[in-house]
């Protein structure tokens, strides 16, 4: 049984800089990864060169033995990648609702004439008003994304990545921005959905949820990998003690 | 009773016309400032192709089936550019075909084409085509707003970034729609050479791309039922009066200028207020 | 010889293009707007210089009058036209915009009638012996050139050594910054205007001088032209404007003579346009 994601041997490099060196970790099936690293430690870079956005100058990644290399970003997310994103960018235009409705029905969208000949929109919108309450904002369903705020658009973010059933979910810094009450919340549903059996990979700074609810960590500084593996001893390990300390960012 | 026909015939004509670029960029939310240069490009296919012995109403599916193939190419290029960039190249596109057209003697150059063939039709019958294919026009830009690909369209127009990251191919429905677009387009050039039996380049050039543009602005974007009877309302003015018709683009520009000043979204937008707003206080 | 003398029609061209573009890649620099009625500025200028011309006797004094003139008239134009929707997407103001440029040819016609108008006595039609070479330039041919040449410096004079200028190009670079500083931005978005409308003015009237003849819809082409060729240099970049106008000027100048037969010269530059922009999407000098 190989891997549900295999990251193999990235290297990213921008002109002269390498943003990632020779990174490489697997994610199970049903894993809940905690992705940290100081700031400008390559995190994100890494993160895009998983969804596309950023090309690696070496090396591959596999979604269920599947090479996603040179796929854009859509395909990808066709293919079981899931996408809730730091900068949260929901279709203003839309209600809560119809944001995560439009995502639930994938099935009409992949293929436009597909799309031209369907019209019913209720089981789609049944289903997105479940996802809302499974994160805690049906009670918003049909209000507008810039009247809310950000922390119920983060879990509205979230919602809509949901809706496409990924197999896999990228979660780039979800709780950034929030209070730690509105924090606390929101790590708790992610944890919730991760014991359902969802995979994901959680970037995030908030160390302090990431260790409450991440039962494996990986760690990069200056675009190296300098841990993997069980929290308590990742965070134990000098290296990764001296990774932090040394920015002045005590866990 | 003859110049009301006539006219009638040619609100249905730009109701074909201005849903058509309404489907681009009303519900795709993609710019196109060369829009007439499709509505050129079905009407010399449909006025050569008549020629040719083509009969009517065929002649109409062969300007849909051109124009689509040259709408498919500027839709290639609304992959590349966006925004203003893509105002600009299809303005581009726009200029291009006028001045190609110009140079050709098969097309007849700057002369343009005569004696079109007419439909065959009395001049009501004809009239009661145009009107049935605007209708039929309408009702599938209705039922495509509230189509699946309708709801895709939306989502690449409010943010083409977002629209990716749920899984849509922004590419295909790019080109789907200016495909789309621009064979209506083409089926109303077609019209409007056998409607007016003579064509020549300066029908088809920028100021005719504004004007249709205009129609589907204050009409407000997107909207159906607005951009209808901007489209009716818009044609019938200046030939209805004609002390307007020297006034012609110094109206329309007015029109559009205030209309962008006081309320940009346009009659479909002022419509949607006031029926909200008559909700919230029942 | 024939060479030399399309290159230097196209640079003469390129430079009347360069003196309208500029205003256009200032404005949307500052504010992102395509300034369509910009063009609308241009044919004011060509009006006034006319008028003035024949009136005064002195193109000297007629150019003057009429930069700072239709100056004001452009920051006039930003006041009542631009300022209010600002905040709205950026389709309304380009409507809004080709609007206003409709109506100003359409006001043109109804205030000086269809036909246009010419100098009484037109400038500037002497022709120079250009080195000696038996290659001929019309006076006001050279007065283009170097006017172009005086816009240029002046302008980088001014961007580079003034006060207010370097608050200008703060405030283009970084407009939140700039207010933070203390910049008046509002003041600055004015200066803009002035100075892109006066540059167009003066290029109204070298273009009068060069046909002797004004006409309501003398700014048409080169608006659209203007246009394309902001978008070629990679919008908001004075370098890239400069080479776009130039290239365009001289494109065209060479194209008309070997593919006339096949398009017409405004089809010739857009079919460059088109080309470029395919293969450099955010222009030649652009940031992608």
């Amino acid at each position: 049984m190989s891997a549900l994601l295999s990251v193999a041997d990235i290297t990213v490099r921008f002109g002269g800089v390498e943003a990632v060196s020779n990174v490489s970790f697997d994610v199970q099936d049903g894993e809940l990864l905690g992705f940290i690293g100081p700031n400008g430690a390559g995190k994100t870079t890494m993160m895009r060169v998983i969804t596309g956005l950023v090309t690696p100058t070496l090396g591959s990644v596999c979604l269920e033995d599947w090479d996603l290399g040179g796929l854009p970003v859509f395909r990808r997310v066709q293919r079981g990648l899931g996408l809730a994103q730091q900068i949260v960018r929901p279709f203003n235009s839309f209600s809560a609702l119809d944001n995560v409705a439009l995502a639930a029905g994938q099935h009409h969208t992949a293929r436009p004439m597909r799309a031209l000949f369907s019209f019913r929109r209720a089981r789609e919108r049944a289903k997105a008003r479940e996802l809302l309450k499974l994160v805690g904002i049906d009670h918003v369903a049909d209000s507008m994304p810039p009247s809310l705020p950000l922390g119920y658009r983060k879990r509205l973010e979230l919602a809509r990545a949901l809706a496409l059933e990924p197999r896999l979910l990228l979660l780039d810094e979800p709780l950034a921005g929030l209070n730690q009450t509105e924090a606390t919340a929101l790590a708790d549903t992610i944890a919730d959905l991760n014991r359902r059996g969802l995979a994901m990979i959680l970037i995030e700074h908030n160390l302090s949820e990431v260790m409450r609810i991440c039962p494996r960590l990986l760690v990069q500084d200056n675009g190296r990998k300098i841990g993997d593996g069980p929290a308590e001893s990742v965070m134990s390990d000098p290296l990764v003690r001296s990774a932090y300390l040394g920015t002045g960012e005590p866990g | 009773m003859g110049y009301e026909i006539t006219l009638a015939t040619s609100m249905c004509i730009s109701v074909v016309f201005a849903l058509s670029l309404n489907l681009i960029t009303g519900f795709c939310g993609q710019i196109s400032l060369g829009h007439a240069a499709f509505f050129g490009v079905g009407a010399y296919t449909a006025a050569l192709s008549s020629k040719a012995g083509l009969a009517f109403p065929l002649d109409l599916l062969a300007a849909a089936a051109a124009a689509a193939v040259f709408g498919f190419v500027v839709g290639l290029s609304s992959l590349r550019v966006r925004h203003d960039f893509l105002a600009i190249t299809t303005m581009g596109f726009g200029f291009l075909f006028l001045g190609v057209v110009r140079q050709q003697d098969w097309l007849g150059g700057e002369m343009g084409i005569s004696a079109i063939p007419g439909s065959g039709l009395s001049k009501l019958g004809y009239l009661g085509f145009a009107a049935a294919v605007a209708v039929a026009v309408a009702l599938f830009s209705a039922y495509l707003k509230r189509s699946w690909l309708g709801f895709s369209f939306a989502a690449i127009a409010d943010d083409e970034d977002t629209a990716r990251v749920v899984a849509l191919d922004v590419a295909r429905y790019k080109l789907l729609a200016f495909v789309l677009g621009t064979a209506i387009a083409g089926i109303a050039g077609g019209l409007y050479a056998h409607h007016v039996r003579f064509i020549s380049p300066d029908s088809f050039g920028f100021v005719e791309s504004i004007a249709v543009l205009s129609m589907v602005i204050v009409g407000g974007i997107g909207s159906v039922p607005g951009v209808v009877f901007a489209a009716l309302v818009l044609t019938a003015l200046p030939l209805w009066f004609q002390v307007i018709e020297d006034y012609k683009l110094l109206l329309y520009s007015a029109l559009l200028f205030i209309m962008m000043q006081l309320c940009e979204d346009g009659i479909g937008g002022l419509m949607r207020r006031l029926t909200q707003g008559r909700r919230r206080t029942t | 010889m024939l060479y030399l003398e399309l290159l230097i029609q196209g640079l003469v061209q390129g430079g009347i293009y360069t003196l309208i573009a500029l205003g256009l890649t200032l404005v949307y620099g500052l504010l992102r707007i395509l300034h369509v009625a910009h063009a609308a500025l241009f044919t004011l200028g060509g009006y006034l210089g006319v008028i003035l011309t024949n009136a005064t006797g002195s193109l000297a004094l007629a150019m003057v009058v009429t930069m700072l003139v239709t100056g004001m008239v452009g920051m006039g134009v930003y006041r009542v036209a631009y300022q209010p929707i600002l905040d709205k997407p950026p389709y309304v103001a380009l409507i809004a915009s080709i609007a206003l440029f409709i109506a100003s040819e359409e006001i043109y016609r109804l205030i000086f009638g269809p036909y246009g108008l010419s100098y009484d006595a037109p400038p500037l039609q002497g022709v120079i012996d250009l080195l000696g070479s038996g290659m001929y330039l019309k006076q006001a041919e050279l007065l283009v050139l170097l006017g172009t040449g005086a816009a240029l410096v002046g302008l980088h004079l001014l961007s580079t050594r003034t006060r207010i200028g370097i608050a200008w190009r703060a405030t283009v670079t970084d407009p939140e910054m700039a207010a933070s500083f203390g910049i008046r931005t509002q003041r600055v978005r004015y200066l803009n205007f002035f100075i892109g409308s006066a540059l167009a003015a003066a290029a109204g009237v070298m273009v009068a001088l060069l046909n002797n003849l004004v006409e309501p819809t003398m700014g048409s082409v080169p608006s659209y032209k203007a246009l394309a060729i902001i978008v070629l240099g990679g919008i908001g970049s004075i370098r890239g404007t400069l080479i776009a106008s130039l290239a365009l000027g001289v494109i065209e100048s060479f194209g008309t003579i070997y593919l006339g037969s096949l398009l017409d010269r405004d089809a010739i530059a857009f079919a460059f346009l088109i080309l470029v922009l395919m293969w450099r999407p955010q222009g030649l000098l652009g940031r992608a």
